[in-house]
């Protein structure tokens, strides 16, 4: 692409701005396929190499095995990195743009801190963070600067004075009947949220925007198919079908997000697709493609990022349904109990609700949180991202 | 397309999706190794019986000897004639353990839905009429709390405040009270509330957001001009509109929270209802059982779909059938 501009429209060279051929990577595919490259070696040690039981980073120390999905996450996060993180940084006046018109919702903002602080405990919180450790002695520790009732307390780790144990700070929100820590609880819930959020959103929107642009581009009896099939992914009653795989095969995390992303893409696709057919009227497709646009091109660079906008909103407000679910299913004891998630640490401290409700109150409020930032975020996004809407906001 | 083709398309509609739904449950099923057949082998196993002549024995016993395409019909005919099998863990017909769940569920979902029907529109409407007041204020702040809190989360707080501190309320649920008695309100109070708070808040938003349009619209102006009553013209012409978009999100919604939440709300405050009853299945390993009450939530869905679509064609006669 050359760096200079032409001073009017029709002295464009257009040949130099659309890419010619069909397929000419942009510095973030190729950035894309770089990060995955090293990932894809790892993935295929790991599963040829390395024993079935042996940590993947062992040679480095790490005790941590990686799981398919794990390895689904950390694809998800380099997605997000080249396709969402790397061109608001490219469209520097963009991103102020909208950062104008987001700054402008504060419950938005705070909410979008709030994320920001999940995502960064859940992916380097394990880290720092010891695993919550079953001690039964230590149980029902309450919260620092809280007390409660000595005879609740095996053994109190705080100071101990008029019969009533005093939280401390190396259990800042105290611990549970088995005296794991609630604090490290919720910050490794942190990484089962952010993971699911990343991974199904990732599939939901792939097969949305596929089956949408698809459908709305192949039209006839393609998009008459495309759309019943999406009819009866809407009806479809996702946490029951899921208690019945459940019961039949068993569970666990990667079986949750890959069931719940399945059949939440519905709305997803039908948004795509009725955007799609408003984009393609649009007179700018018509112009690239009298300049000789394929459908291939106009559907990659014209429509699908024109239905992005959309989308994002929709995604966002999806988010939390999943998280809730999880939660649920962990909260009847149907979840997988090998993760410690919100939910495990909320059905965790459901008995000894009368004398300890930290254990249910701390993750419940964290839960409660994140899915009202999810949604105030969804809420900005729409006013940001949709200058439309601008006037009915008003 | 007349009224009668597009409702006559739309049963037959509902009745390809439900199959498709009770064909994908019978291939899960077939799918997997039936637990019945494992139990039977390792009961022979432990007894010092032949473990393999025994999961034989159980296989023929439920037909499960049969070619696939056999027991695919058998299987249908079953599900469509009601006969849907002994729950072993109750030592009742299915039908009926789910009937007496639904006794039970019906008591908290009927004023539940009532309620979220009436009150969300109404202040939906009122929010959008006194726009960016503390009062829209309050109700868009109760609209966001009830969406964003975990119903089985508040649930558990509620229980905790009025059970536990006040002993307003009883922690596990009395079955024993009649229907229509001051105990059972209270008893389902809290639990109505819990529902009714994680479900009005999309409706106000939706309700609000489309009646906002509808205000200044041209024929409210001609009715303010008019001399119409201000309550009058608000239920004619600005709630009337505001029920068409609503309606089409409306039950969905519901049936959705239904769907998840009545299973929660119904584990927690202990009620006997159809959630209480599948979770129960499912942690007894009662097959029949945990398929019957899926397919009852499944046909629920279904059929409150197809109600919703119905409705919609029926209430806006501006929409023509070709359209959909």
């Amino acid at each position: 692409m050359t760096e200079t501009h032409p001073d009017r429209f029709d002295e464009v060279e257009w040949s130099e701005i659309s890419r010619s051929r069909w397929f000419e990577p942009s510095v973030n595919t190729l950035g894309l396929v770089g990060t995955l490259l090293p990932l894809v070696v790892l993935a295929g040690y790991d599963r040829a190499v390395l024993p079935a039981r042996t940590p993947t980073l062992a040679v480095f120390g790490l005790g941590y095995d990686l799981t398919a999905v794990d390895y689904l996450f950390v694809v998800t996060l380099v997605l997000f990195a080249w396709y969402l993180v790397v061109p608001l940084a490219q469209h520097p006046r963009m991103t102020r743009r909208y950062w104008r018109e987001f700054r402008r919702n504060r419950p938005a903002v705070v909410g979008l801190g709030w994320l920001g602080v999940v995502f960064v405990g859940g992916l380097f919180g394990p880290l720092v963070v010891s695993a919550p450790e079953q001690s039964v002695l230590i149980g029902h520790q309450p919260p620092a600067f809280l007390s409660v009732d000595a005879a609740n307390v095996a053994t109190c780790v705080g100071e101990l004075h008029d019969g009533r144990c005093h939280g401390t700070l190396t259990h800042p929100l105290g611990t549970t009947n088995g005296g794991k820590d609630v604090f490290a609880g919720i910050v490794y819930g942190m990484q089962i949220s952010v993971k699911i959020a990343f991974i199904t959103t990732t599939i939901v929107a792939a097969i949305g925007v596929s089956v949408g642009t698809v459908s709305a581009y192949a039209g006839g009896w393609v998009d008459e198919i495309l759309m019943r099939f999406v009819d009866v992914v809407l009806s479809f009653p996702t946490l029951l079908m899921f208690l019945l795989i459940l019961y039949i095969y068993g569970a666990g995390l990667g079986m949750f997000i890959l069931v719940f992303s399945l059949f939440a893409w519905g709305g997803t696709a039908r948004y795509v697709r009725s955007k799609s057919l408003s984009v393609a009227e649009e007179p700018f497709v018509d112009a690239s493609r009298m300049s000789g646009a394929t459908t291939a091109q106009v559907v990659r660079r014209h429509v699908v990022p024109n239905t992005a906008s959309s989308i994002i909103t929709q995604l966002t407000l999806l988010v939390p349904g999943f998280l809730l679910a999880e939660a649920q299913l962990a909260f009847l004891g149907l979840g997988d109990s090998a993760i410690p998630s919100w939910g495990q640490l909320i059905a965790a401290g459901r008995s000894d609700l009368s004398f300890a409700p930290w254990i249910v109150l701390a993750p419940g409020l964290v839960l409660f949180a994140t899915i009202l930032s999810f949604n105030f975020l969804g809420d900005a996004l729409l006013d940001a991202l949709n200058p439309e809407t601008e006037a009915e906001s008003q | 397309m007349g009224l009668g083709r597009y409702v006559a398309a739309r049963l037959v509609w509902a009745a390809v999706v439900s199959l498709v739904i009770v064909t994908i449950t019978f291939v899960l099923l077939a799918a997997a190794p039936n637990p019945d057949v494992q139990r039977a082998a390792t009961q022979a196993a432990l007894e010092g019986g032949d473990p393999t002549a025994a999961a034989e024995r159980a296989r023929e016993l439920r037909g499960l000897d049969q070619p696939l395409s056999v027991r695919y019909l058998d299987y249908l005919r079953g599900v469509y004639t009601l006969e849907w099998g002994w729950a072993d863990s109750r030592s009742q017909p299915v039908t009926v353990a789910l009937a007496e769940g639904l006794y039970y569920t019906a008591q908290y979902s009927i004023p539940w839905t009532v309620l979220t029907v009436l009150l969300g529109p109404l202040v939906g409407v009122y929010s959008a009429a006194n726009k960016y007041s503390w009062k829209d204020h309050l109700a868009t702040g109760v609209a966001f709390f009830g969406y964003a809190i975990p119903n089985f989360f508040f649930g558990i707080i509620l229980l905790l405040v009025f059970g536990v501190w006040f002993e307003v309320i009883p922690i596990t649920y009395d079955t024993t009270v009649p229907v229509f008695s001051v105990a059972n309100a209270v008893q389902l109070s809290i639990p109505v509330f819990v529902l009714v708070t994680g479900s009005i808040g999309a409706v106000m938003r939706v309700s609000r957001n489309e009646s906002a349009e509808f205000q200044e619209a041209a024929f409210m102006k001609t009715a303010r001009a008019k001399g119409v009553s201000p309550l009058r013209a608000y239920a004619y012409h600005v709630m009337r509109p505001t029920l068409v978009p609503l309606s089409t999100t409306l039950v969905g919604q519901l049936l959705a929270l239904f769907l998840g939440s009545s299973l929660l709300v119904e584990v927690v405050f202990s009620i006997p209802g159809l959630g209480r009853v599948t979770y129960n299945a499912l942690i007894a390993q009662d097959t029949n059982l945990v398929l019957g009450s899926t397919l009852a939530f499944t046909f629920v869905a279904v059929v409150g779909n197809l109600l919703e679509d119905l409705v919609f064609t029926v209430l806006d006669p501006r929409i023509s059938y070709d359209d959909r």
